[in-house]
């Protein structure tokens, strides 16, 4: 109860400080902050299926790009109502996953995490030749910002950074507030049943594969939000959206921040975003520096960076002996 | 002869060369506590896992209440009402002893598919588990991790686990393989009180004797892979051809005393 009190008021801090944050900084501040929620977006929902359910995806790149392409297609041929495309944006990485996650979740582990790479490269590749409809390398330009209305009842300007970190602090806010209670939830037991014992799970009576499939779903429309979200921010979408090294973003942030905790992957993600943004100042390539700091963390700091801290502030009587 | 509960018919399994299953036409009743025996490599396990849905069936037909089950997945025999328990511990060794039992509960119940209801909501399940845990005597562990837990407890939490996906017929798997007399004493009047209250049908397989006689109200001998005597603890003690096998085949496996 208490650390349930103390969790709620350090969210509750967190989103406010969050809301101040374009008052606080210049132009470039407020970018790197969207580009590190939208980071954050995908790999909490990425950690669902990792730290929760025990499954490594390589592929996760591809429902990021089906939902950038998906609102990207919505807003030049449909519609330019950004909540409208944000959903379309979501609903074709959900499709998509179910496609793909139907056909990977008989497998496990190391085949598992090969299956989803393939299908995630053959995604990218699908991207990058169907040159006449997804613009190729070039990506899909000219996406809009226009204003968030809902039945006409009102419009909000989401034209600036500024504006716009706004409706991803809301998807932000929303993802981890939703990964939350799926965390705490009988379903989100269910999937630390199949984590820690698949086939016991069976024995409990669970359909491991149905909820794996499920939460292969889920975690592809958090994807999904987070690609669409990105699209109206550079105002295009790119065919390296699903490409491996994209795939394995969430994979690093979780590792990074620690795969146990919610608030793991978010910590990684602002890690991860903020190292590549300085190391970049320094070398073109932020890959081998990164590479380091990350060797550091896996090794010294067990259960990644919020594994550690919440050691440290763990009651020594707490803590077990052996 | 008392309502049959499973039915099998010419159940047969090989691995490879080995026989481990030959024509096997097993009828288990409802209510009566059996007891599986035999020497090692009997197919004792392989025919649990045959009933239960872990390992195909390569030839034969399972019934279970009149129901043909021979190529229903695991997760499905269970919400029919078939558990078993393991040999060898196999609970969720990160979770804490009432998370453990409370994914059979939910499952059960259709209630594992709740993404957005928070767990302690669950006020339900929460008392099915709890009263779970009172059974077989680990309230008081609850929130303590399985991994912590001692050998004994966790044989109870593995037994605790299979009770909780409350099935018409319970296969036990060598339940009190490695616990201390004390907590074997526990558990085997757990069991007996459990079989009496009549809701679930065990099937234990054991290797020691002192509990087969004491607990089983039928012994069911297998030997590479058939049943070579089927009857009452008496009958069973008296067959010529048990005394055989065993005193020929594997003399200490009567009166083995298990340390694991």
């Amino acid at each position: 109860m208490k650390a349930e009190t103390r969790n709620a008021c350090a969210a509750a801090a967190v989103l406010l400080a969050l809301c101040a944050v374009p008052f606080l900084v210049g132009k470039f501040t407020i970018y790197l902050a969207i580009r590190i929620m939208l980071l954050g977006i995908f790999a909490v929902g990425y950690n669902l299926l990792l730290g929760q359910t025990g499954l490594l995806s390589f592929g996760h790149g591809a429902f990021y790009a089906a939902g950038a392409y998906g609102l990207g297609f919505f807003g030049l041929h449909v519609s330019g109502n950004p909540l409208l495309g944000v959903a379309a944006g979501v609903a074709v990485a959900v499709l998509l996953a179910v496609l793909v996650g139907y056909l990977c979740v008989r497998h496990t582990e190391i085949y598992f995490a090969m299956l989803t790479l393939a299908f995630g490269m053959m995604v990218f590749s699908l991207i990058w030749n169907a040159r006449e409809i997804t613009g190729g390398d070039d990506g899909l330009i000219g996406i809009m910002r226009s204003p968030v209305s809902f039945f006409g009842l009102f419009q909000i300007p989401i034209g600036t950074d500024r504006q716009f970190y706004y409706l991803v602090l809301a998807f932000f806010a929303l993802s981890v507030w939703a990964a939350h209670r799926i965390r705490q939830s009988p379903f989100g037991l269910a999937l630390a049943g199949i984590r820690e014992n698949a086939r016991r799970s069976e024995f409990a009576g669970v359909p491991v594969r149905r909820y794996r499939l499920a939460v292969f779903a889920l975690s592809g429309a958090f994807a999904g939000l987070a690609g669409s979200l990105e699209t109206l921010l550079e105002s295009n979408a790119r065919p390296f959206m699903a490409h491996w090294t994209h795939s394995a973003e969430p994979v690093l942030v979780s590792l990074l921040g620690g795969l146990s905790s919610l608030a793991g992957p978010l910590v990684g993600s602002a890690i991860f975003v903020a190292m590549r943004e300085i190391i970049q100042r320094f070398t073109e390539n932020w890959m081998l520096g990164f590479g380091i700091v990350l060797l550091v963390i896996i090794m010294g700091f067990r259960g990644g960076v919020m594994g550690t801290l919440s050691g440290l502030f763990r009651k020594p009587s707490a803590r077990e002996e052996g | 002869m008392g309502e049959p509960l499973l039915t099998t018919e010419k159940l047969s399994n090989h691995f490879g060369m080995v026989c481990t299953a030959r024509d096997l036409d097993l009828r288990i009743e409802r209510g009566v506590l059996t007891s599986i025996i035999g020497p090692n490599g009997a197919g004792k396990s392989t025919l649990i896992n045959l009933l239960t849905g872990h390992l195909p069936v390569q030839a034969g037909k399972i019934r279970f209440q009149g129901r043909e089950i021979t190529r229903l997945p695991i997760h499905k025999r269970v919400r029919l009402g078939i558990c078993r328990s393991f040999q060898i511990v196999n609970v969720f060794p990160e979770l804490t002893v009432a998370q453990n039992v409370m994914i059979p509960v939910l499952a059960r119940t259709g209630r594992s598919w709740r993404a957005f209801r928070g767990l302690s909501r669950e006020t339900a399940a929460l008392g099915e588990t709890e009263a779970f845990l009172e059974k077989v005597g680990l309230l008081k562990e609850r929130d303590t991790p399985a991994t912590a837990l001692s050998h004994g407890d966790l044989r109870l939490l593995e037994v605790g686990v299979a009770l909780a996906a409350a099935p018409t017929l319970l296969f036990l798997d060598e339940p009190t393989a490695g616990m201390n007399p004390v907590e074997r004493v526990r558990l085997l009047d757990n069991i007996r009180e459990l079989a009496r209250e009549g809701r679930t049908t065990f099937v234990v397989v054991e290797h020691d004797m002192d509990v087969v006689f004491s607990l089983s109200e039928r012994i069911i001998v297998l030997h590479r892979g058939e049943i070579l005597c089927d009857g009452t603890p008496e009958s069973v003690r008296a067959d010529a051809r048990v005394r055989e096998v065993y005193l020929g085949d594997d003399v200490s496996d009567l009166f083995r005393y298990r340390e694991e």
